[in-house]
């Protein structure tokens, strides 16, 4: 089943300028200058239900603008969608209680009082069956392990713990679409991989279809079955990330372990990346792997190989890059 | 109609559960609308000190508008005001977007979100002023007067509603709003006194915007006049019309502004 | 000299910049007074009386005119509540690290921004003034005159240091904010910004009203203008005024002195 289904999907930002100098000022009274910003250009994508999907790009790209209009809070300048069967920017009732959109840094909990309290007042807004809240409550702050958190003062929480208990508000009516903006942004390394594993948890319990922006690679590593890169508002890749990495990976990195000084053959062969104590690192090219291998192999005291992908940021960069020079 | 009415109840306890957690601040709060009241009974008692009557009004008509229009103020800041003032925020923040995401009317959720409970006790008050000026004059209130005075109150603070609401939706087209409280102030101003005071020659463009564009000098005036003076029926019918079609005009511009704003936020 | 040049500069280009507030604000503050013109006018009417507590219906008019520029001059917005903020966000630590006196500083950048304001301020309340010029019966002397401006920096040295006073509380009390709204409700009456303090013979305060501080803010400018205070009253007044300002003086360098020490004691 599509759950997204978008065609041409574009916004076209107006902004007007804020002159400097009080003449600048003065003027600005009487006559406004302005600037239109492509922030997002024909966008198609599909999502069938069930999918992760990862939507990556720099800051500015137009993650967040897609996702807005997703959710029909923004009104696309061109182009149609389709979200669950509705029309987002159309924003019918029923919509509005089959998705939930979470966006990372802002809280939709109220500040001064418990986050059991938010969810009451939740209950309340999206009309949820007293026992099915019950039941959500419950397996949810059993799954984020947040059972202590729940009656104090959300403002005296961490960020990490604030961004669980928002993730749990956002289910608490069983959405069946999850648009999560940024979630992980400022969260420190264990706090992202517990909203990771949860958010998997969730994909495979409950069928949810996700997706999710980010501008960092683990998220939608460890997460994403597929994924769609985003560069100046339009749509550089869907797909695969394995995909992504053999298009544009056609490199290695391999580090090699020696037992003493690394031997002179290494470097008369290859130009190496840089050499700590006894560790080389080398960055070649797929086909020559191989050739790297034996010669390594025949050198005495290897301590220890490894052969890695580029670290996909690399990868994405190298999209980028080479997309902006397409557009040129 | 339950599902909004409920809403309603569990906005009013998460508010008042909200404030006690601050309950010195909540407490000073409260002190300081009794030293208004405190202000505004000395500045009543000074002028009658000074003269019998004024505009018109002795002074336990007066005593019974001042309780009427301190009752009002009070139903607006409780209610509304605070989620009015808050909206500007919304809107640079961009967590206006929250609001429009939930399965609620956004005029709902956005005006009545928070209940001020330091300013509810002003609603009684005022009422308890009334009660003082009727004992006062002596004559009591005709029954079949009560549920009509009621009701054109009810109208006075709908006014209130609707101009406070065009004001806040405002907001989405201006950059900075903290002039709507400002601007409030002023409409306040001009509801605080018995529209009599505005019979000079001069005032004529006051009575003419004032009375029938934007008729802040009805709303408190007209459902006072109706009780104890004499009932001007063309007002009084204007009144009622006047606050029914300037809610829904009001509703019509706030979901106008919040459309321009989904075409417009980045 | 310069530097405060550039703070009006600035200071007249931030409200330019958000120039829908600037225009509506100048205007709209204005409105009000026509409602106390008629409602005052209504009550001289009613009370068929030339003049209530020495005040004729022209010269309450004048003094709620008047107050304004006392106000001009001894409101400090924000003064008490970014002190507060500063001393519990820690941000005072570098009053205590620099040798920069934090009273001084807050006072030169308080005159600078006075002056900016006023400077900014001097056309709608020309135009103002101008208007309602029929309302000014009498103008004081050449003398008046000096001790009118005399009072007003009088107000603005006791509106000052009063506020420094209150934020400074913040060393000791958490919700300085909360306890400043009700001082500011109180003074708002008792300075006489609502109602000429004159016009509160009956109550039997009038004598006391008018030696708090809260009346050098507001009302002893305008009754100096408008030639309320007479000559044996006006060196008293003048006198009891400079004892106010002396103590809030006094009383905001021994807060600071002991509130330092306090924060030095405990750290941040």
């Amino acid at each position: 089943m599509i759950v997204i289904k978008t065609n041409n999907l574009s916004k076209l930002f107006r902004v007007y300028e804020k002159p400097a100098g009080l003449i600048g000022s003065l003027k600005s009274l009487f006559n406004n200058k302005f600037k239109d910003i492509h922030a997002v250009e024909n966008i198609n994508l599909e999502v069938h239900e069930g999918e992760i999907v990862g939507f990556l790009g720099p800051n500015g790209a137009g993650k967040t603008t897609t996702l807005k209009m997703l959710s029909g809070l923004l009104f696309p300048t061109n182009g149609s969608a389709t979200v669950l069967g509705y029309v987002p920017w159309e924003r019918p009732i029923e919509f509005r209680k089959a998705f939930s959109l979470v966006m990372g840094q802002k809280s939709q909990l109220w500040w001064d009082l418990p986050a059991a309290d938010s969810f009451e007042l939740h209950k309340e807004i999206y009309a949820i069956e007293p026992s099915r809240f019950k039941k959500n409550v419950g397996e949810l702050t059993e799954i984020f392990q947040v059972a202590n958190l729940l009656n104090k003062p959300v403002r005296e929480l961490s960020l990490g713990e604030r961004m669980k208990l928002e993730l749990i508000a956002s289910l608490l009516h069983d959405p069946k679409l999850l648009l999560l903006d940024e979630p992980t942004i400022g969260l420190d390394v264990v706090a992202q991989s517990a909203m990771h594993r949860c958010l998997y948890e969730f994909n495979k319990t409950r069928k949810i279809t996700i997706l999710l922006t980010s501008h960092y690679m683990r998220d939608v590593e460890t997460l994403c079955s597929r994924i769609l890169v985003i560069s100046g508002g339009n749509m550089v890749y869907d797909g695969q990330l394995q995909g992504l990495k053999d298009e544009f990976g056609k490199e290695k990195l391999i580090k090699v372990q020696f037992n003493n000084l690394v031997p002179d053959q290494v470097f008369d062969k290859f130009q190496p990346l840089e050499i700590t104590g006894n560790i080389v690192r080398l960055r070649v090219a797929k086909n020559d792997v191989p050739n790297v291998l034996a010669v390594v192999s025949q050198c005495e005291d290897v301590l220890d190989i490894s052969i890695e992908d580029p670290p996909v940021e690399e990868v994405i960069e190298k999209l980028f890059v080479s997309h902006r020079l397409k557009k040129m | 109609m339950l599902r909004h009415l409920r809403l309603m109840f569990c906005f009013a306890k998460f508010s008042l559960l909200g404030e006690l957690a601050f309950r010195s601040n909540f407490l000073l709060k409260i002190l300081v609308e009794m030293i208004w009241l405190g202000i505004l009974l000395t500045f009543f008692k000074t002028i009658f000190g000074k003269s019998s009557s004024v505009a018109g009004w002795n002074e336990h008509e007066f005593l019974f508008f001042v309780g009427a229009y301190y009752a009002l103020e009070g139903f607006v800041e409780t209610f509304f005001l605070e989620n009015c003032v808050e909206f500007s925020e919304l809107v640079r923040s961009g967590n206006l977007d929250f609001c429009l995401l939930k399965p609620i009317d956004p005029q709902f959720f956005i005006t009545l979100r928070r209940v001020d409970w330091s300013t509810a006790p002003k609603i009684l008050l005022g009422f308890i002023m009334i009660g003082f000026a009727m004992f006062e004059i002596g004559k009591p209130l005709e029954l079949w007067k009560i549920p009509v005075f009621l009701i054109l109150f009810l109208c006075g603070c709908s006014l209130a509603y609707s101009f406070l609401l065009f004001l806040t939706a405002l907001s989405v087209w201006m950059i900075r709003n903290q002039s709507l409280m400002e601007v409030w102030w002023l409409f306040t101003n001009l509801m605080r006194y018995p529209r009599q005071i505005y019979d000079s020659e001069w005032a004529l463009p006051i009575r003419m915007v004032f009375g029938f564009i934007i008729p802040a000098l009805l709303a408190v005036s007209i459902p006072v006049e109706f009780a104890v003076k004499e009932i001007n029926i063309q007002f009084t019918a204007f009144l009622f019309v006047i606050a029914v079609v300037y809610f829904f005009i009001s509703r019509i511009f706030f979901n106008y502004s919040l459309k321009h704003y989904r075409s417009a936020s980045s | 000299m310069k530097k405060y040049f550039n703070i009006a500069r600035l200071s007249l280009k931030e409200r330019l910049t958000y120039r829908g507030d600037f225009l509506l604000s100048s205007f709209l503050r204005f409105l009000p007074m026509i409602t106390s013109i008629l409602l005052w006018k209504s009550v001289y009417g009613s009370s068929e009386q030339e003049s209530l507590s020495g005040f004729s219906f022209k010269q309450v008019i004048a003094y709620l005119l008047l107050v304004n520029i006392s106000r001009m001059f001894s409101s400090m917005p924000g003064l008490a509540t970014n002190l507060a903020r500063d001393v519990r966000e820690g941000s005072i630590k570098k009053y205590l690290l620099q040798p920069i006196d934090l009273i001084g500083y807050l006072m030169s950048y308080r005159v600078a921004h006075k002056a900016a304001y006023i400077s900014t301020s001097l056309v709608p309340y020309m135009i103002l003034f101008g208007s309602c010029a029929s309302f000014f019966d009498t103008f004081p002397t050449p003398l008046g005159c000096v001790y009118f401006f005399m009072s007003l920096i009088l107000a603005f040295v006791i509106g000052f240091y009063f506020e420094v006073c209150l934020g400074m509380l913040s060393f000791w009390i958490l919700e300085v904010t909360s306890l400043l709204y009700v001082v500011t409700t109180l003074s708002f009456f008792l300075s006489g910004h609502l109602i000429p303090l004159d016009l509160l013979d009956t109550t039997g305060w009038l004598d006391v009203l008018k030696n708090l501080p809260f009346a050098y803010l507001a009302y002893f400018p305008a009754a100096i203008f408008l030639q309320k205070v007479s000559d044996e009253e006006l060196l008293l007044r003048f006198f009891i005024g400079a004892l106010w300002a002396f103590f809030f003086f006094l009383l905001s360098r021994v807060i600071l002195y002991f509130g330092l020490r306090k924060y030095s004691a405990y750290g941040a």
